[in-house]
């Protein structure tokens, strides 16, 4: 049974209206001075958690442009999160779903958004349970323990190789990044990866053997030179140790 | 040390330097669930150490009970997961809305003072009830304008209270500001509230913008008018917990701390002559 009047519903959605789009609006028996506030520190919360969240992009784009941008998303889309900290992740998706990068002509738009979402996400997701690990076994034949809190991203543009934002118009490709959490402080770590390596860390998330991996790989892409891979896996492994983001073996 | 149970607001902002420090010492902690539910890694760490010294109460910010929308079931079952994982005893909320039109504003929006309003909140307030399994706490926020109003805010508020029977939080600086922007006496709002309703008291600071207006901030040291304010509440009401809201400019903890003493100071003088009578 509905107990609000439509009257009532209607009142609550002009002030509601107002404070996403900005358009001014009368309301009954109100303090029309004063409602203007409502408007300021709503968009307050919103430009405060979006710069917060992407501050490359925010200082990248022109003012103008993230303003309007801003308002748009605000304006247009329906928050859906009841936690305002993951709002972002939906500024991100309305971008994508509008195509925003073509209107604006900035093609790596997205991937920047995502670049910069991912540290958030990252260092704030769920804690994931660490694997039961042992500390001696073979590198070749066992299973490889890794953090579990991390995500492997593909891009079309290398956001995360070039500080400031640089001609990265120009750099269209397949680029690959690793974006972990350290266990101990919280802190995230970024790896810029080969196609190769990202292709050696997502199937040892797989539990496959690394001697596996290897043979796999040297076929795949068509390296024919199983030694000389090997050496480079190695190392690679080692570098993944060293920032403890392989963590062990399993059990 | 605190002699009655104040608490303070744990803030993201000075979270870390909160747990370590020997300064700042309140009884309780008060935090929003909607800013830790599912958060892991470095504030997850935080939170647990906070838990360990301390007890939790909840103040939440997108429950949105003056909605005209449906109330969300769903965030209310998370809300109740996390309160239970935390030992969480008192969950507070703002009489206002934040959601309208299935989108969410995450900022307390004044609702219409009227009847059918009423009816309409006391419902959602037995639905909430219902699903966590414990009292709700209602807040009384400050607002800028009224909006279509058929009745005073104490005849809504108190409405509100007595027929869904729920716990009130005073929130004292709200009151303050309100009958400063609205031209009334706070006293004598305060003497018409449900006071036997009211398990929870909030203090804080806020910013005079204009001649006209005080806008609820939290982000300034509480004034001696909000403590008058507050020492003339604390007569008339029954022991309850008693929470200092820094949400903004928070200063060094010696200050954090006086203000805790502050408040301490006064319902010492208050709660423990009733006790005494009693």
């Amino acid at each position: 049974m509905q107990l609000l009047n439509n009257e009532t519903r209607k009142q609550q959605q002009k002030l509601a209206n107002y404070c996403r789009n900005g358009i001014t609006i009368k309301i009954e028996k109100s303090i029309p001075e004063n409602i203007p506030h409502y408007r300021r520190l709503v968009y307050n919360i919103i430009t405060d958690t979006l710069e917060t969240a992407y501050p490359i992009t925010y200082n990248y784009l022109p003012d103008e442009q993230w303003n309007n941008l801003v308002h748009g998303f605000f304006s247009n889309h329906k928050c859906q999160t009841p936690q305002v900290w993951r709002m972002p992740l939906e500024f991100y998706e309305y971008v994508v779903a509008n195509n925003i990068a073509e209107f604006y002509k900035i093609p790596f738009l997205n991937d920047l958004l995502y670049f910069e979402w991912i540290e958030l996400e990252v260092h704030t997701m769920p804690d994931i349970d660490y694997p039961t690990i042992k500390q001696n076994a073979s590198l070749l034949t066992d299973i490889i323990a890794i953090n579990p809190e991390y995500k492997l991203i593909q891009l079309n543009y290398p956001v995360h190789l070039i500080a400031p934002v640089d001609k990265l118009e120009e750099k269209h490709g397949t680029y690959f990044l690793l974006a972990f959490r350290n266990k101990q402080n919280g802190n995230v770590q970024f790896m810029d990866l080969s196609i190769l390596f990202a292709y050696i860390i997502e199937n040892i998330a797989n539990e496959i053997t690394l001697s596996k991996i290897i043979s796999n790989a040297d076929a795949l892409f068509q390296i024919n030179d199983i030694n000389t891979l090997q050496k480079h896996v190695l190392a690679f492994i080692e570098d993944l140790k060293q920032r403890e983001f392989i963590i062990g073996f399993k059990l | 040390m605190l002699k009655h149970n104040i608490g303070i607001g744990f803030r993201k902002d000075f979270a870390e330097e909160f747990l370590n420090t020997q300064i700042l010492k309140p009884s309780f902690i008060e935090l929003a669930p909607e800013n830790w539910i599912d958060m892991g890694g470095y504030w997850k760490k935080l939170l647990d150490q906070a838990a360990e010294k301390y007890p939790i109460t909840c103040h939440g910010l997108s429950l949105s009970i003056g909605s005209p929308d449906e109330l969300d079931v769903a965030f209310v079952k998370q809300v109740k997961k996390f309160l239970k994982q935390y030992n969480v005893k008192v969950y507070s909320e703002h009489l206002s809305y934040s959601k309208c039109d299935n989108a969410h504003l995450y900022d307390l929006l004044p609702i219409p003072f009227k009847a059918d309003a009423v009816k309409h909140i006391v419902a959602r307030i037995k639905q909430v009830q219902d699903i966590l399994e414990m009292p709700l706490v209602l807040e009384n926020v400050s607002y800028y304008t009224p909006i279509a109003a058929e009745m005073n805010e104490h005849e809504f508020i108190t409405a509100i209270i007595n027929e869904s029977n729920c716990k009130m939080l005073l929130d004292v600086n709200n009151v303050y500001v309100n009958a400063f922007n609205h031209n009334y006496n706070p006293k004598e709002f305060i003497q018409k509230l449900p006071l036997h309703n009211i398990s929870y008291i909030h203090m804080a600071g806020h910013e005079k913008v204009s001649d006209t207006l005080i806008i609820d901030t939290h982000g300034q040291a509480i004034i001696d008018p909000v403590y008058e304010l507050f020492n003339f509440a604390s007569s008339l009401i029954k022991p309850v917990p008693v929470l200092l809201e820094r949400d903004f400019n928070i200063p060094e903890m010696e200050e954090l701390q006086n203000e805790l003493s502050k408040i301490d100071a006064i319902v010492s003088k208050k709660w423990e002559v009733e006790n005494a009578i009693a």
